[in-house]
């Protein structure tokens, strides 16, 4: 057997896009794997490496070529390829020349499924060159890849995410010779931009394996991985020398890390007087515009010091500090001039200008959706407090919900909505209640972010995702499959969220007539439908919040089908359910349960019996239990009395036959079981328990 | 750096590599890239490498001279180079050099920014280049001008003029920048942008959000619809039927920015712009592919 090598492919182009690598690297891997199965071949390992100018795969121990394949071809029975006089029949000749043989190899052999001995030969066909196998597929490889925005350049009509200026393509120590849109491959690349400034020429790589120490050495750290893990060294030591941690942010990290070849992180200063601005106003500039990190003291208020991510390893005369301090200066001074600007005026004067903001076609307005929200507080606030004041500061919030959005302010950062009404609020003076639930009406944004910090913020929130989801339905905009461009189901898993995590006693039901109400005759489908599929819709919402909630999924299945309306019992029911599955006495009970099941498939039982028909002890003792258990309304002390029925249940079936002879008893036993189960599925159903 | 000195290093930088010095065109608009230098020159498989400064307009961005980093209209140094050249990243990154710019102590990194132009039926890939964390440069690879496809490829570089000079200088105010100095029998003066620019700033920063007459716009917008389409429909004539083209986006931008234009009527107004733009374009193509023919027929006739 050959001795493996190792395969390595590296396109590098002008920059490209950071959002288009990672992608680009693991659709050519997936290709690139199935091809190497689809040739007999394999590797040990196949991996991916990108930078901003480079994409590359390296696969580890594959053969120099594809294994020799053998195959066997039956042909005619003996008899009819040798004649009686021990020569080959013209017919056994033509058998031999028609596999490319000659008769001597020709063997005699009784195959399976065969009733006497055939012409059999074995071919074999000797496997190609891997080198070869690669120089003729790649090309295609490479230009079958899906690039979302390709362009053309040049006078060429390849299409590629970026122009690609060279190739390097190796099988061990050998290039693979392969030519792509006039580019050829060699055994050499080309390092960082600054290290060619004194190394003219390109990088030779020669072997795969030192691939990444060849061009760490020319100023390209290729693994993303490791680029990733040294910018967060260094913002880490970074903000510790300035007393102060990093203001975490995953995907800006991910983001310098696919910028820069090779990572520098710089630390800058900012003027103290733009902390006067909002935190997250600052937060959002330095990230949007300089893709900047910011460092909070041990309170939490900023510090005036970034950091940002350099594409090189030093900042030798200070320009990068100065640079970024010096750009990220116009832009604060920028959004210093919206928030001053935006706080001339009060926030309520952009009520009437969301006339001209359009929400959706159908629905309306921004002002009308306004106008809905306040309707709904109204419904919803009304239930939940009776002191007018704190409903007039809840309808306070909702008319003053959107009013941020025609500030300049979330014009140049829409992320800030919300955020920025909120604080405008505040500085003009309004209560805390007020400003805090407007501030925090969008949330929860997503399933990692948390609901509301106050029951009015709570409120808000719901009443506004509400009318976004029951409008939407309710003029046809469903989110079906992976389409929900409008975001619904977050949406929707915001509200149960909500009502899970403050125990507000609102059913679906209840939010969808309500929801139904303020959306009025704007609505473009008839309303049971739309009810319909709401309800639907959101029984998928408090399932998937069942699996949030981290409940195994027997607990969440038996709960479920023993109702999801209301919230608050259906947390209840699993909490008991979780704590009680550990209990031993629980598969018994299970077991029991599913067995009464069963037996009450067929049969019509009544709920109504005369326990003086039931003779057995085992049958009179769990009677007894289910007297106890009818009047017990606690769900947990229920599930504790259920708990203590697992024993009698098991005695009940060890010791009485349920579908006896006489049917005055067997009606008494199938009722006395059907009542038990009425009692089991006030809190599960325990046959969907596995 | 004076903002003569940066130019003038510039034009000689793409002259010296094979590029026409081209002239500003003497009608308002936004962008350098609405010159015919540009848009006409993108079209069609004629070689073409050009270099010229554009004065730029942006009603909206006016700040009545007072904000130090946005004004109303500012200068782009635009390149086309046709068909893109395999080494035009390194060109560009020479052509800082000769700015004075030493990369081996800056931060330059190409971050993806695709353009594109609704009212011209224009759009390309490509980055914004960015020195120490500055946009210094927009670089696209034109995909398509006019709704046609380009064949071959230009690349756009654009240059932002007071952007460059104020970071090389360290300025905090672009009013404070030098344009240049005269020089007279009694001495040197230095002359600032501000001087030169901050009133204009001013008037144009207040006719364009206050004092534009918006009937009169709105009229004009129609006019010079009316006329364009004349123009090219009636007479073929696709160079001055651009030229409407340009007046009826600056008309545009002018009402947007005394914000006359609904976000729902707004995509409407640039489709109208977009479609005489793309008229023009198609009209001058078809005017390059028979005069190419007239020329080979020609040639054909002198051959006999």
């Amino acid at each position: 057997m050959s001795a493996t090598k190792t395969f390595l492919l590296e396109l590098h182009c002008e920059e490209i896009p950071a959002r288009f690598l990672q992608p680009l690297a693991d659709e050519f891997s997936t290709a690139l794997s199935a091809w190497i199965q689809g040739q007999g071949l394999a590797a040990a390992s196949l991996e991916s490496f990108y930078s901003p100018r480079k994409l590359a795969w390296r696969g580890i121990g594959l053969p120099g070529s594809q294994p020799d394949q053998t195959d066997t071809q039956v042909g005619p029975p003996q008899r009819m390829c040798v004649g009686e006089d021990g020569q080959p029949t013209i017919q056994g000749l033509k058998f031999a020349e028609k596999w490319g043989v000659a008769f001597s190899a020709v063997r005699f052999e009784q195959p399976a499924g065969k009733k006497e001995p055939c012409a059999v030969v074995t071919i074999t066909k000797q496997g190609r060159p891997t080198v070869d196998l690669l120089a003729e597929a790649l090309p295609g490889l490479i230009a079958g890849l899906h690039v979302p925005k390709a362009m053309r350049w040049g006078s060429s009509e390849f299409e590629f995410v970026r122009p690609i200026r060279n190739i390097l393509c190796l099988f061990g120590d050998q290039v693979v010779p392969i030519t792509v849109d006039g580019v050829a491959a060699t055994d050499s690349t080309w390092g960082h931009r600054l290290y060619h400034r004194q190394h003219p020429g390109p990088v030779r790589i020669p072997t795969p394996e030192s691939y990444e120490s060849a061009l760490e050495t020319a100023g390209v750290v290729v693994s993303v991985e490791a680029r990733r893990t040294r910018i967060a060294q260094q913002l880490e030591t970074l903000a510790a020398e300035a007393k102060g941690r990093v203001v975490a942010d995953a995907e800006l990290l991910d983001t310098l890390a696919e910028i820069v070849e090779f990572p520098k992180i710089v630390r800058g200063d900012f003027p103290v007087d733009f902390l006067e601005l909002p935190k997250e106003v600052l937060v959002t500039s330095l990230r949007e515009h300089q893709k900047s990190f910011c460092i909070e003291g041990p309170g939490g208020a900023l510090l005036p010091h970034f950091l940002t991510a350099a594409n090189r390893t030093d900042d030798p005369a200070g320009f990068v500090k100065a640079g970024n301090e010096w750009v990220l200066k116009a832009r604060l001074y920028d959004a210093r001039f919206f928030f001053a600007e935006d706080r001339k005026h009060p926030l309520s004067d952009r009520l009437e200008k969301l006339k001209a903001l359009t929400f959706q076609r159908e629905l309306g307005s921004y002002h009308d959706k306004t106008g809905r929200v306040v309707a709904l507080t109204k419904a919803l606030a009304t239930k939940l407090s009776k002191d007018d004041e704190h409903i007039d500061r809840a309808l306070e919030a909702a008319r003053m919900a959107k009013c941020d959005l025609r500030t300049l302010m979330v014009g140049e950062f829409p992320e800030l909505q919300g955020v920025m009404g909120g604080e405008y609020l505040k500085h003009e003076g309004a209560h805390e209640e007020v400003w805090m639930a407007v501030k925090e009406h969008y949330r929860p944004i997503g399933a990692d972010d948390a609901v509301p910090s106050t029951p009015m913020g709570c409120l808000l929130s719901l009443c506004d995702k509400l009318d976004t989801v029951a409008g939407c339905f309710a003029v046809g905009l469903i989110p079906s499959g992976s389409k929900d461009p409008l975001a619904l189901r977050r949406a929707g898993q915001g509200i149960v969220r909500i009502l899970w995590e403050r125990g507000w006693a609102f059913t679906p039901a209840d939010l969808i007539a309500a929801g139904l109400r303020v959306v009025g005759t704007r609505a473009t489908k008839p309303a049971p439908e739309t009810t319909e599929a709401l309800l639907t819709f959101f029984k998928d919402r408090v399932a998937y919040q069942l699996e949030q909630a981290g409940y195994a999924g027997s607990v969440r299945r038996s709960a479920l089908a023993a109702g999801w309306e209301d919230l608050a019992d259906l947390k209840a029911r699993c909490e008991a359910l979780s704590a009680f599955a550990e209990d031993v006495r629980f598969a018994s009970l299970a077991q029991s349960a599913k067995r009464i099941g069963n037996i009450l498939k067929d049969e019509l039982a009544s709920g109504d019996f005369d326990s003086a028909l039931l003779t057995q002890g085992e049958e009179k003792v769990l009677a007894e239990h289910l007297g106890r258990l009818e009047a017990t309304a606690d769900q947990k002390a229920l599930l504790g009395a259920l708990a203590e029925l697992a024993e009698p249940l098991e005695a009940f079936f060890n010791a009485v036959m349920v579908k006896c002879d006489d049917p005055a008893l067997r009606a008494a036993r199938l009722s006395l079981l059907h009542r038990l189960r009425q009692a089991f599925l006030r809190v599960a159903d325990f046959s969907l328990w596995q | 750096m004076h903002i003569q000195e940066l130019i003038l290093r510039l034009q000689r930088f793409w002259a010296d590599r094979g590029c026409l010095i081209g002239q500003p065109y003497d009608l308002e608009k936004g962008a350098g890239t609405m010159n015919p230098l540009t848009f006409f020159g993108a079209l069609g498989s004629r070689p073409w490498n050009v270099a010229y400064v554009e004065p730029s307009r942006r009603p909206a961005d006016g700040r009545y001279g007072e904000n130090p980093f946005r004004v109303y209209k500012h200068l782009q140094f635009q390149v086309i180079l046709k068909p893109s050249p395999a080494k035009v990243q390194d060109l560009y990154i020479e052509s800082l050099e000769a700015l004075g710019i030493d990369l081996s102590k800056h931060d330059l990194r190409f971050e993806e920014d695709n353009w594109e132009s609704p009212s011209l039926g224009a759009w390309g890939v490509g980055w914004q280049v960015v020195l120490d964390g500055m946009e210094i440069s927009q670089f696209t690879y034109f995909q398509q001008v006019g709704g046609l496809d380009c064949r071959p490829v230009s690349a756009e570089l654009t240059y932002g003029i007071e952007r460059i000079c104020m970071f090389l200088g360290g300025y905090d105010n672009i009013f404070d920048l030098v344009h240049g100095e005269v020089k007279t029998d009694d001495g040197v003066f230095p002359v600032t942008y501000g001087q030169m620019r901050q009133r204009e700033e001013f008037e144009l920063s207040a006719y364009s959000f206050e004092h534009a007459d918006l009937d009169l716009h709105r009229h004009l917008f129609d006019a010079f619809e009316k006329e364009g389409w004349h123009l090219l429909n009636d007479l073929g004539h696709f160079l001055s039927a651009y030229e409407q083209a340009l007046k009826m986006s600056h008309t545009f931008n002018v009402l947007d920015a005394r914000g006359a234009v609904s976000t729902t009527e707004r995509p409407g107004i640039i489709k109208r712009v977009r479609d005489l733009a793309c008229g023009c374009a198609k009209a001058y193509l078809e005017h390059q592919e028979g005069a190419a023919a007239a020329a080979e027929t020609a040639g054909k006739g002198g051959a006999k």
